[in-house]
């Protein structure tokens, strides 16, 4: 199902709000720094907090005033968040129990089924959700004997055992270690998939944005910046502030009179790419390398420049250095 | 002897000379009135049960420890049910006022019990609540119910407010999770809580004596009096003293875990 923000504000005082569709079945990187409000949009589309001003429906229909309690959706914590009084098992089981319970007390009194069938279906939807993120050995143990990573596939496999229209996934691997982080990036993906849910994932890594994202939406400073595919929004960003959050490291600026010039780091070059590349003296700082690719830190018109290349670059450091972009990667904004 | 060695070798010290009086306690609660008063026995030469049995049977002694239970339980129970939605609120609620009401419920402990002495007497007795164990458990929650919130906070403020909300996405009702999550959660500050209410209310004298006069007298005032009265009888109170401090060990073994994360905390 479709969710739609309607002059959604994401922060009281904010000069305009947001109107954006999230599409049925799509998965919306949110990208954002710090302080860029995508928690509090995770928050508001959860309907943990009230918005100050704006709408959201989902297929149509306005959920704004729904209670969190009833919302068809589900979130994912930056934080590890499972019930620690309750088991693997109990906690995948949560949602589901719940909604049981809220059903039954709708028709309890006029139908006097047993909820043994219902026990039946619990079993069956947290054995699934285990197995597909790998958790299912684990079903007996309590939150706090398991590890990082466990704790949060836990909390997600609550999440997709919700079955919610909307998944909404608050910077969820932030606080995992790499490796584990491009693992279950990957598992998150195919699961994401097969589900079919519309998801919302905050992230403030362009590369997230890449590998998971359907569609990618910018936000700085609780204000909507562009959206679009990623790679759409990595090569035609409508302003400075879009082509540097698609850009890790930032991109490299030139300060003119009345305009920015952008360079993306991948962009530059020691040799010239083509005979009409632009070129641009510089003084190379110092250099980082970890074998696949090397960063060269330059100073260019006293600004701080970064190059990535591929492979290991040969850069002394002081030595002068004339770096080359296709005119094409050169960004213009006007001030 | 490392350093180690002779700290500990300190400490056993210690906790021996802290327990020398209990022991002594102890010590003359199996012992007569002749005996005691005959000389010093480190231990017991004719030990005798007779002290606890006359306690157990002559009725003063008897319904004045029923008496102190009584108004201890109640006082218990009052402070954790109000204290806990309390403590609830001022850890996760932001309202006009709230830091100020939450020190204002600690100053409360500041004041000398004996200050209160006065307005309750009169009130209670206006009321008709004087010399009910009710009346004691109440004044007590005058003191316990801030110091119970003060604790709760602590241990409720320890749990993350995301847990609230996953319960609020996962669809749980208020109560169902209140009471089903919540609670088991701070089981370990609810342990802590009510074995500081206990304590408080069960060595509290002044305000239990005043606010008492025959019917619901507590054993701590049943103890004093027996001095002034027929003489003293020392094994007898030797061994009510023990008696009374046999409740609160029994607290101090189940809380004994959560005890420690508490002083941890700060709060305790």
């Amino acid at each position: 199902m479709s969710l739609r923000l309607k002059q959604l504000k994401l922060r009281a005082g904010a000069p305009s709000g947001i109107d954006h569709e999230f599409a049925d079945g799509e998965l919306t990187v949110v990208l954002g720094r710090h302080h860029s409000g995508k928690s509090a949009l995770c928050r508001l589309i959860a309907g943990l907090d009230a918005a100050p001003a704006g709408s959201l429906f989902i297929d149509g229909i306005d959920i704004s005033g729904l209670n969190a309690r009833l919302r068809p959706v589900a979130m994912v914590f930056q934080a590890f968040v499972n019930y620690p009084n309750w088991t693997v098992e109990q906690n995948l089981a949560s949602p589901l129990r719940a909604r049981h319970r809220r059903r039954g007390r709708d028709t309890a009194h006029h139908q006097g089924r047993g909820n043994g069938g219902d026990a039946q279906a619990v079993a069956r939807r947290v054995r699934m959700v285990a197995e597909s993120l790998q958790i299912d050995l684990l079903l007996d143990r309590y939150p706090h004997e398991l590890s990082g990573g466990q704790q949060q596939r836990v909390a997600i496999g609550r999440a997709l055992a919700q079955d919610a229209a909307v998944l909404v996934l608050d910077e969820p691997l932030v606080n995992l270690d790499y490796k584990l982080r491009e693992e279950l990036e990957g598992q998150l993906r195919t699961l994401t998939r097969q589900t079919r849910q519309t998801v919302i994932y905050t992230s403030s890594d362009p590369l997230a944005a890449f590998a998971l994202g359907d569609r990618v939406l910018l936000l700085k400073a609780g204000e909507y910046v562009q959206s679009g595919r990623p790679v759409d929004v990595y090569s035609r960003p409508v302003s400075l502030v879009a082509a540097d959050l698609m850009s890790d490291p930032g991109v490299n600026l030139l300060f003119g009179p009345d305009h920015w010039l952008a360079v993306r780091p991948e962009h530059l070059s020691f040799k010239p790419p083509s005979a009409d590349a632009t070129a641009f003296p510089a003084t190379i700082v110092e250099r980082e390398t970890n074998g696949s690719e090397t960063f060269v830190h330059c100073r260019c018109q006293d600004e701080n420049w970064v190059v990535r290349s591929i492979g290991v670059t040969d850069a002394v450091a002081g030595a002068a250095a004339t770096l080359y972009a296709d005119p094409a990667n050169v960004m213009r904004f006007e001030r | 002897m490392n350093t180690t060695m002779r700290a500990r070798w300190y400490v056993y010290a210690y906790c021996l000379y802290l327990l020398v009086p209990l022991y002594w306690l102890v010590n003359m609660s199996l012992r007569t009135r002749g005996d005691i008063t005959a000389g010093l026995e480190v231990v017991p030469l004719n030990p005798t049960l007779g002290n606890f049995a006359e306690i157990f049977t002559n009725p003063v002694w008897f319904t004045a420890l029923g008496n102190s239970l009584s108004y201890v339980v109640i006082n218990t129970i009052i402070s954790i049910l109000v204290a806990v939605p309390a403590a609830y609120v001022f850890s996760r609620y932001r309202f006009l006022g709230d830091r100020q009401l939450f020190f204002w419920l600690l100053t409360n402990r500041m004041a000398p019990p004996a200050v209160f002495l006065l307005p309750f007497f009169q009130l209670y007795s206006a009321i008709g609540l004087f010399d009910t164990p009710l009346a004691v458990a109440l004044a007590h929650c005058l003191f316990t119910v801030p110091l119970a919130v003060w604790i709760l906070e602590g241990f409720i403020s320890n749990v993350p407010v995301e847990i609230d909300e996953m319960a609020r996405i996962d669809g749980h009702s208020f109560v169902f999770f209140f009471f089903r999550l919540f609670l088991p959660m701070i089981r370990g500050g609810i342990g802590v809580t009510v074995f500081f209410c206990f304590m408080f209310s069960w060595v509290e004298l002044l305000l239990a004596r005043t606010l008492t006069g025959s019917a619901a007298k507590p054993i701590a005032v049943v103890m004093t009096r027996t001095i002034s009265a027929s003489g003293i009888d020392w094994g007898v109170l030797a061994a009510a003293g023990v008696l009374t401090v046999l409740p609160g060990l029994v607290v101090v073994w189940f809380v004994r875990r959560h005890l420690v994360k508490g002083f941890a905390m700060g709060r305790v």
